[in-house]
C-alpha cells in the first residue's frame, strides 16, 4: 500500500496551527486541536460565516475580493436617522470602521478593490433626492469626483476606480441609462434592453452581466454588456430584485445571492457562461445587502438589517478538512 | 409525525461559526432572534449545535422568540411617521411574520 511519504516526498507535519497556504491533498497534524487534517477540494459550492459587520444594514454598497473587501453606505431602519455614509473594511476575519463617505447615501453601487473604490449613485432622505455624486477612495479617505450625468438609487454598477459601469435605477420609475467611466468624467452610453431598477451586475467595465431587477415587478432577466451594447442572455432561475451587489469578474461568471421575490429569499444561482444553476442557499436570507469578490471566492455582507457576512466557496475550491475515523 | 427540523438559539459569532464543510453536510437557516433551524435526527446537526453552544428549543419556543422579534420591528416601523413610511424606499416596508416548520 502507498505511504504519504511515497506519495508527498515527506512525512505528515506537526503543525500547531493550520499551515497558511496548504496545498491541495496535503496532509498534517494540528498539536493543538489534536485533530488530522487535510486541504480537500469541495465536492459542491457552499457558505460559511464571516466575521460579523460592526453596523448592520441594508442597502449598502461593496468592492475587494473575499480577504480584502470594503463596504459602504446604507441604513437601518427605521427613521431617517438610519442613513449612513459608514465604511468598513474586511480583512477576511474581521470589519473594522474606516472613514465614512461624504455623502451619505443608501441603494448606491460601489467598484474597484479595497483600497482603491468608487462608489457613486445612490438615494438620501430627508429630503428624498436621487444622488449623483461619484466618490474615490483611496485606502484611507474618500474624495469627491464627478458626478454621474443621472442621480439616481437602486443603480446596478461594477468595474474599477478608472474604469466603471453604471446601469438601471429608479429616478423615479425605472431607466435602462447606462454610463461609462473613464477615471475622471461618466459618459452615456447604449442603454440597457430592458429598463429597470433594483438591478445587480458584475463583471468590468467592458464585460457585464446585468442580472434581476424591478421593471416595476420582480424580473429574472439578465443582460450581458459586451463594452459597446447589452444583449439578452438566459434568465435567472428565479426572478428577484435586490440580489446582493456584484459578484463576480467577468459576463461569463457571476453569483446571484438573496434578493426579494416578494418575500426574502436566501436562492442563490452561479451564472456559468451560458446559464444560471441553483446553488446551496445562503445561511440567512437577506436582501439588498453588500458583496464582493468573484463567483468562485464570493463575500456577502448586511442586508435586511443583518450584521452577518457569508463566504462563497465555490465547487473545487480547496478547503480544510478534519479527517475522522467513524 | 417525525419532525424535520430542529431549533436552538445561538449567537453568530462569526468567522468559524458556520464552516464550509458544516454548510456541505447540512442546511442552515439564519432566523431573527439568533433562532438556527439545522435538520432533525441529524448527527452533523446536533454536532454543530453543540459546537457553537446551541440551546434547543421546541418549535413553539423558537416560534415565539421569532414572532418576538418580529413584533419588536414591526412596532418600531408602525410607530414611524406616514413621511418615513414611504419615501419611495422599497427595502422600508412592514417586517413581515416567519413561521416556523416543524
Amino acid at each position: 500500500m502507498a505511504e504519504y511519504k511515497g506519495i508527498h516526498g515527506t512525512k505528515v507535519q506537526d503543525y500547531t496551527t493550520d499551515p497558511d497556504n496548504p496545498i491541495t491533498g496535503q496532509v498534517w497534524y494540528n498539536e493543538t486541536a489534536n485533530t488530522l487534517k487535510v486541504e480537500a477540494a469541495t465536492g459542491a459550492g457552499a457558505w460559511a460565516t464571516g466575521g460579523n459587520l460592526t453596523t448592520g444594514r441594508q442597502g449598502l454598497a461593496g468592492a475587494g475580493s473575499q480577504t480584502a473587501a470594503l463596504g459602504f453606505g446604507g441604513y437601518t431602519p427605521p427613521g431617517p436617522s438610519g442613513y449612513t455614509g459608514k465604511t468598513e473594511s474586511y480583512n477576511g476575519t474581521s470589519w473594522t470602521e474606516v472613514n465614512d463617505l461624504n455623502q451619505i447615501r443608501v441603494f448606491l453601487a460601489g467598484a474597484g478593490t479595497q483600497t482603491a473604490a468608487l462608489a457613486f449613485g445612490g438615494f438620501s432622505h430627508p429630503p428624498s433626492t436621487n444622488r449623483a455624486e461619484t466618490e474615490s477612495w483611496n485606502g484611507s479617505s474618500w474624495t469627491e469626483l464627478a458626478d454621474l450625468n443621472a442621480g439616481r438609487r437602486e443603480i446596478g454598477g461594477n468595474g474599477t476606480q478608472t474604469a466603471a459601469l453604471a446601469y438601471g435605477g429608479a429616478p423615479p420609475g425605472t431607466t435602462a441609462q447606462t454610463e461609462s467611466w473613464n477615471g475622471s468624467s461618466w459618459t452615456e452610453v447604449n442603454d440597457l434592453n430592458t429598463a429597470r431598477t433594483s438591478v445587480v451586475g458584475s463583471g468590468i467595465q467592458t464585460a457585464t452581466l446585468a442580472y434581476g431587477g424591478a421593471t416595476p415587478t420582480v424580473t429574472a432577466v439578465t443582460e450581458s454588456w459586451n463594452g459597446t451594447s447589452w444583449t439578452e442572455v438566459n434568465d435567472l432561475n428565479t426572478a428577484r430584485r435586490d440580489i446582493a451587489s456584484s459578484i463576480g469578474t467577468s459576463n461569463t461568471s457571476a453569483l446571484a445571492a438573496g434578493g426579494t421575490t416578494g418575500s426574502i429569499t436566501a436562492v442563490t444561482e452561479e451564472y456559468n457562461g451560458t446559464s444560471w444553476v441553483e446553488v446551496a442557499d445562503l445561511a440567512t436570507a437577506r436582501t439588498n445587502s453588500g458583496a464582493a469578490g468573484t463567483a468562485s471566492a464570493g463575500l456577502v455582507f448586511g442586508g435586511s438589517n443583518t450584521t452577518a457576512t457569508e463566504e462563497w466557496t465555490g465547487a473545487g475550491a480547496p478547503v480544510i478538512r478534519t479527517i475522522t475515523t467513524d | 409525525m417525525a419532525k424535520t427540523y430542529q431549533y436552538c438559539v445561538a449567537t453568530n459569532w462569526g468567522k468559524g461559526f458556520i464552516d464550509h464543510v458544516e454548510s456541505q453536510r447540512i442546511t442552515f437557516k439564519g432566523l431573527p432572534g439568533d433562532v438556527w433551524q439545522v435538520p432533525a435526527y441529524n448527527k452533523h446537526g446536533n454536532l454543530w449545535i453543540a459546537k457553537v453552544g446551541g440551546v434547543v428549543k421546541t418549535v413553539a419556543e423558537a416560534q415565539a422568540i421569532v414572532d418576538a422579534e418580529v413584533q419588536t420591528a414591526q412596532a418600531a416601523w408602525d410607530a414611524l411617521p406616514d413621511a418615513e413610511k414611504a419615501p419611495a424606499l422599497e427595502m422600508n416596508t412592514r417586517p413581515t411574520d416567519i413561521t416556523l416548520e416543524e
